[in-house]
């Protein structure tokens, strides 16, 4: 990745911190999340229906975004909110009112009440806005678990008879986050100065370079006694830039930095190298050939094949997916069975926060059900071991191995947190290309692909669709047999289906690089990291990309 | 001689230069008027940018606590750039998921002139492509077409206004209404039933310049401030009611004196706390009394659609035969007048020029009951070619018009005591010892129901909730009234007001275009309008009671 100095260590006498937000997770707000579950306790003591199990969240969160724009300051924005989540079950740990409608109609599904909580500390106000939140939650819950019990009778046995809760020893921990610091004038000028080079590309149109600093303190109560406050920070530096080729074919390239201390942001050079280095691919984007559909070996590079597992395997072995018969459940019979080839082995690992130089984006220490996170041993050379767990079990895994998460406002499910993968006997790069190159002229094709970096991908897990994945790679470069250079192209996707795809894998280099993220599923947006070393596929298939059909602007850039 | 040479020197003197985003406009206005241009296609005939420059305030408190507060700088760009002819443009057609050649975007918040030139040249870019996109479109759904059409844009003198008559513009009173919030939020803590107590508030305060190809160059101040304090209460049998107070000002200074709102708010939360023991009203039929503030809810729900000339885009469907302002229409009993005066100074829907530049003109829109005349923007119609200054939008939309200040006049406004007797005798007619008076409406902008923004046409009863209801009996006596909601209720209605009576002066409010806008805008938007209207007596309106709820098993404590 790339190299990180200090910022402050060039600009000390600039420095202006922001004020730090009161660090609530030392007691106020759990005080008062235990004094509702109280409250609640007590009322509902004598109701037949009575909630078994209620959760109850506060996460504040603080974000700070300056931007530059062709070499001026674009805006700076600076807000803080604070979301409260109630998560309440009625029924029993068998079956409750979480458990999934079997052909449910479109209002079958309750609305999720969330809370706008207030800033600061005012115990008796969050008090009231909880108590409503959980009794409108109730009431909805108790409604759906009568649904739930006539869905059961009605149709046939699960496939999975697995609970829909499982128990989680309580936890009382209370991490203090550091308060959000971040020099805003060295910054601005950064931003604004280095937002300035994409003017020296005629064919950048539009362009910014932003930091966004972030600080996210969660505080979780429930019933079983778990009585927790943690969070993190996070900051990303990063810079995209777009043009229109002749064909109308959008570019947008985008490169960042995440970090998770303001002492670990790269510095004003980094920051310029990452710019030209944006400016660079887009001016070679817009001058690359199209590449037509084709099927033949490819390398997907580290980030690439961080992406590429994410999609294709990381989401196929979230827990709650293995017993919703929705679900194409790719995976879930094949326990104990071999799914990758040998060499290859992959870990969720949420407590490695760091590897290498590189500060992972899907760290935690627990999970968003008060979990502690579990480093998961998914895959063990090339066999199937286990699945990602929240605490909805499944038939074999009744447990949670901390990985239940969610955005604020969502309900937790099981996702992946730094998915590693592992590759024994690897081979250094070149050697890797050598044998890419010897596979294009086994197979008699006119060329290879290197897949160089991505934007991102998706994928389709349920039965009513295809289960596809689509990876979109940025830069994608033609490796010919003959010796020729590499050649860059443009404007296609990489897409396929898991288990023929994973069949293809024939060797993996011994470099790791990292994919640091986001990704949106069912609980919402979360972090998420993927690391990989680069692999050699026998065969990927491309298709095009989605093509804008806009000019080019038509008078010249100012 | 040295006189002289004063004098020759401050004859001399330039202009002082322009802003460095009027600039920046200036030039990219010229370049695309110069040069831009598809192969095949036709340039822009007319170019128009709407920039608002400021800086916008936003609280928001619950029961005391601050819950939200964001200050930050605005500044954002409406490009729209027209292709064709005033006879014929790109304008006024949509097409779902494409272009109609309006583009907003954000510009940087510093005055560099290179990267303003950037942001603008690429809007406009965008802008003209879409236009040219548009008029192919709306040319293909006219093919055919054999009735005659009104043209799609009027002209307009070019207006100039420079930057300096804009004067100082405040920044934005953050810290006193966050104060503001959390104390009348605050003062719902303790309220019986109350389990909303919120305040939300936002100070806008900037400029607006529009600057066109046709020569106009208008800066104006602008901006407003908005406090609204919103409470719902609920009842045994698990039944909500709404209700709020809204203060709608040019600035925080405007505004009245805190003890003043605390003192509206505290009624309020009073009102609020009789309601639990309240009678569930049941399907009322008869005559509806509504008082000042409701009234001015009524006409601008009923009325305001018929006084608006600007007729609806054509879109790639079926050609709809929608309502519309008709010349000639009665709208309200005889000897009843509507002005739209927008050019006297004083209230919050006043104005210079309005979102085209174009100064406002009074408009007479109903004399003796009946619609004489129309608000038009530059937009015309079969029978009205010419804006009357009234042409504004939300945001990016299509400048239609809207109303500014209006003022409805009764043929004779009578006392209170004698609109209230005449309001029992025609409930006695309907064998009533009681007359339902309503005090409060829900304002558009803050509904949230469901059916409202689905249909997008207004409210399916007609008209907004009922927020403060109440029995009116012979000798008196006040009955709070909930649950209650209108049926069936059309600008019919107002043929059917039988008495006027006092009305609460002047009210500012914040509204939107009839539609879908109108009923999704928030609490802190809208545009300024401005209302004068008396009390009212409908002679028979029906409301239904809303069905009741479910009581809380977990009772929330109350706040204090």
């Amino acid at each position: 990745m790339r190299a990180s100095l200090p910022l402050a260590a060039l600009a000390s006498t600039l420095l202006l911190w922001l004020p730090p937000a009161p660090s609530h997770a030392e007691g106020s707000v759990l005080d008062t999340l235990g004094q509702v579950l109280d409250d609640v306790a007590a009322q509902l003591a004598s109701a037949a229906d009575r909630p078994y199990h209620v959760a109850l969240a506060l996460t504040d969160q603080e974000e700070l975004t300056i931007q530059g724009t062709h070499g001026a300051h674009a805006g700076t924005s600076h807000g803080r909110r604070r979301t409260g989540d109630v998560d309440l079950r009625v029924g029993d740990m068998r079956l409750d009112n979480t458990h999934k409608l079997r052909d449910g109609g479109w209002f079958d599904f309750p609305n999720r009440t969330r809370i706008e909580a207030p800033l600061g500390d005012a115990g008796p106000v969050m008090r009231a806005l909880y108590a409503r939140a959980v009794d409108d939650t109730y009431r909805q819950a108790r409604q759906q678990l009568i649904k739930v019990r006539s869905n059961q009778q009605v149709k046939v046995a699960a496939e999975d008879p697995s609970d829909d809760f499982s128990p989680a020893t309580p936890v009382q921990a209370r991490v203090p986050v550091p308060p959000l610091q971040l020099d805003k004038v060295a910054w601005t000028e950064l931003t604004r100065e280095t937002s300035s080079i994409y003017l020296d590309y005629p064919a950048v149109y539009d362009s910014a370079v932003q930091i966004s600093a972030s600080r996210e303190e969660t505080s979780l109560a429930t019933s079983d006694g778990t009585r927790l406050g943690h969070g993190r920070l996070h900051f990303r530096v990063a810079t995209w830039a777009s043009s229109v080729a002749d064909d109308g074919g959008e570019i947008q390239v985008y490169d960042y930095v995440d970090v998770a201390s303001a002492d670990r942001l790269p510095d004003r050079a980094a920051v310029t190298a990452m710019v030209r280095g944006v400016a660079e691919r887009v001016t070679a984007l817009r001058a690359a050939p199209l590449v037509d559909p084709y099927a033949g070996p490819a390398i997907l590079r580290g980030r690439a094949a961080g992406v590429f597992f994410h999609e294709i395997f990381g989401h196929r072995i979230e827990g709650h997916r293995q017993k919703d018969e929705d679900e194409g459940q790719t995976f879930t019979s094949r326990v104990g069975e071999s799914i990758l080839p040998a060499f290859l082995s992959v870990v969720d690992d949420p407590t490695t926060a760091r590897l290498g130089d590189v500060d992972l984006n899907g760290a935690y220490a627990w999970d968003d059900e008060g979990v502690p996170a579990e480093r998961v041993s998914l895959v063990e050379r090339g066999v199937l071991r286990s699945f990602l767990m929240s605490r909805s079990p499944v038939e074999g895994f009744p447990r949670s191995n901390g990985h239940g998460r969610r955005q604020p406002g969502f309900a937790p499910v099981a996702r992946q947190g730094n998915l590693l993968v592992l590759a024994e006997n690897p081979v250094p790069y070149a050697e890797l290309r050598r044998r890419l190159v010897a596979e294009i002229k086994r197979q008699g094709k006119p060329f290879g692909l290197v897949f160089d970096d991505i934007t991102g991908g998706f994928t389709f897990t349920g039965r009513s669709e295809p289960n596809s994945f689509v990876v979109q790679p940025v830069t994608v470069w033609k490796v010919f047999p003959d010796g020729r250079p590499d050649e860059l192209v443009r404007g296609v996707d990489l897409i396929g289906t898991p288990l023929t795809t994973f069949s293809r894998i024939v060797a993996a280099s011994d470099e790791m690089e990292i994919f640091n993220g986001s990704c949106g599923a069912e609980s919402g947006w979360v972090p998420v990291s993927a690391a990989a070393p680069s692999l050699l596929v026998t065969e990927v298939e491309v298709q095009r990309h989605e093509k804008g059909n806009d000019r080019p602007p038509i008078l010249g850039a100012p | 001689m040295i006189l002289t040479l004063v004098l020759q020197a401050l004859a001399a003197a330039p202009p002082a230069p322009s802003p460095p985003v009027e600039q920046a406009l200036g030039v990219e206005l010229t370049r695309a008027m110069e040069g831009l241009r598809l192969p095949d296609a036709a340039p822009p005939y007319l170019i128009q940018y709407d920039l608002l420059d400021g800086d916008v305030a936003t609280v928001f408190a619950e029961f005391g606590a601050l819950v939200d507060e964001d200050v930050a700088p605005y500044r954002s760009l409406r490009t729209e750039v027209r292709v064709g002819s005033y006879t014929l443009d790109s304008s006024g057609f949509s097409s779902f998921g494409t272009s109609n050649g309006i583009v907003g975007r954000r510009l940087p918040v510093e005055d560099d002139l290179v990267a303003l030139r950037r942001e603008i040249w690429l809007a406009t870019d965008q802008s003209y492509k879409g236009a040219v996109e548009n008029l192919a479109r709306k040319q293909a759904a006219l093919r055919g077409l054999t009735d005659p059409r009104p043209p799609d844009y009027t002209t307009a003198p070019p207006a100039v206004a420079p930057f300096e008559a804009t004067g100082t513009i405040p920044a934005p009173e953050a810290d006193r209404l966050r104060g503001l919030v959390v104390t009348l939020s605050g003062a719902l803590a303790g309220t019986p039933g109350v389990e909303v107590g919120q305040a939300i508030a936002r100070d806008w305060q900037g400029r607006r310049l529009v600057l066109t190809s046709e020569g106009t160059r208008v800066w104006r101040a602008t901006g407003y401030t908005v406090v609204r304090v919103e409470a719902t209460t609920r009842m045994a049998d698990g039944t909500e009611q709404r209700d709020s107070r809204s203060w709608i000002v040019r600035r925080p200074a405007d505004l009245p004196p805190e003890a003043e709102m605390l003192e509206e708010v505290r009624a309020m939360g009073a009102w609020m706390a009789r309601l639990p023991t309240a009678s569930r009203e049941g399907d009322y039929l008869g005559p509806v009394l509504f008082e000042g503030w409701a009234a001015q809810e009524v006409f601008s729900q009923l009325l305001v659609p018929e006084l608006l000339g600007t007729p609806a885009e054509l879109s790639d469907g079926p050609p709809r035969n929608g309502a519309r302002a008709r010349l000639g229409r009665r709208l309200l009993p005889e000897g009843w007048s509507v002005v739209d005066d927008a050019t006297e100074p004083g209230p919050l829907g006043a104005y210079l020029s309005d979102h085209e530049a174009v100064a406002p003109r009074r408009v007479e829109l109903v004399e003796d009951g009946v619609l004489q005349d129309l608000l038009m923007s530059r937009i015309p119609n079969e029978e009205r070619t010419q804006s009357t200054g009234h042409g504004r939008s939300l945001g990016n939309d299509r400048r239609a018009a809207m109303p500014a200040v209006l003022t409805v006049t009764p043929p004779r406004v009578v006392g209170d005591a004698r609109l209230r007797k005449k309001a029992l005798r025609l409930a006695a007619q309907t064998g009533r010892d009681y007359v339902l008076v309503v005090r409060r409406l829900e304002p558009p902008v803050l509904t949230g129901d469901f059916d409202v923004v689905f249909t997008g046409e207004g409210p399916l009863p007609g008209l907004t909730e009922p927020y403060e209801a109440y029995r009116l009996y012979a000798d008196g006596r006040e009955e709070p009234v909930r649950g209650l909601q209108f049926s069936g209720v059309d600008r019919r209605a107002l043929k059917d007001i039988a008495l006027a009576g006092n009305g609460v002066g002047l009210v500012d409010t914040l509204d939107g275009p009839p539609g879908v806008g109108r009923y999704n805008i928030g609490p802190t938007g809208g545009v300024p309008v401005s209302w004068d209207v008396p009390a009212i007596l409908v002679r028979e309106l029906e409301l239904t009671s809303q069905p009741g709820g479910e009581p809380r098993a977990v009772v929330p404590p109350v706040v204090r």
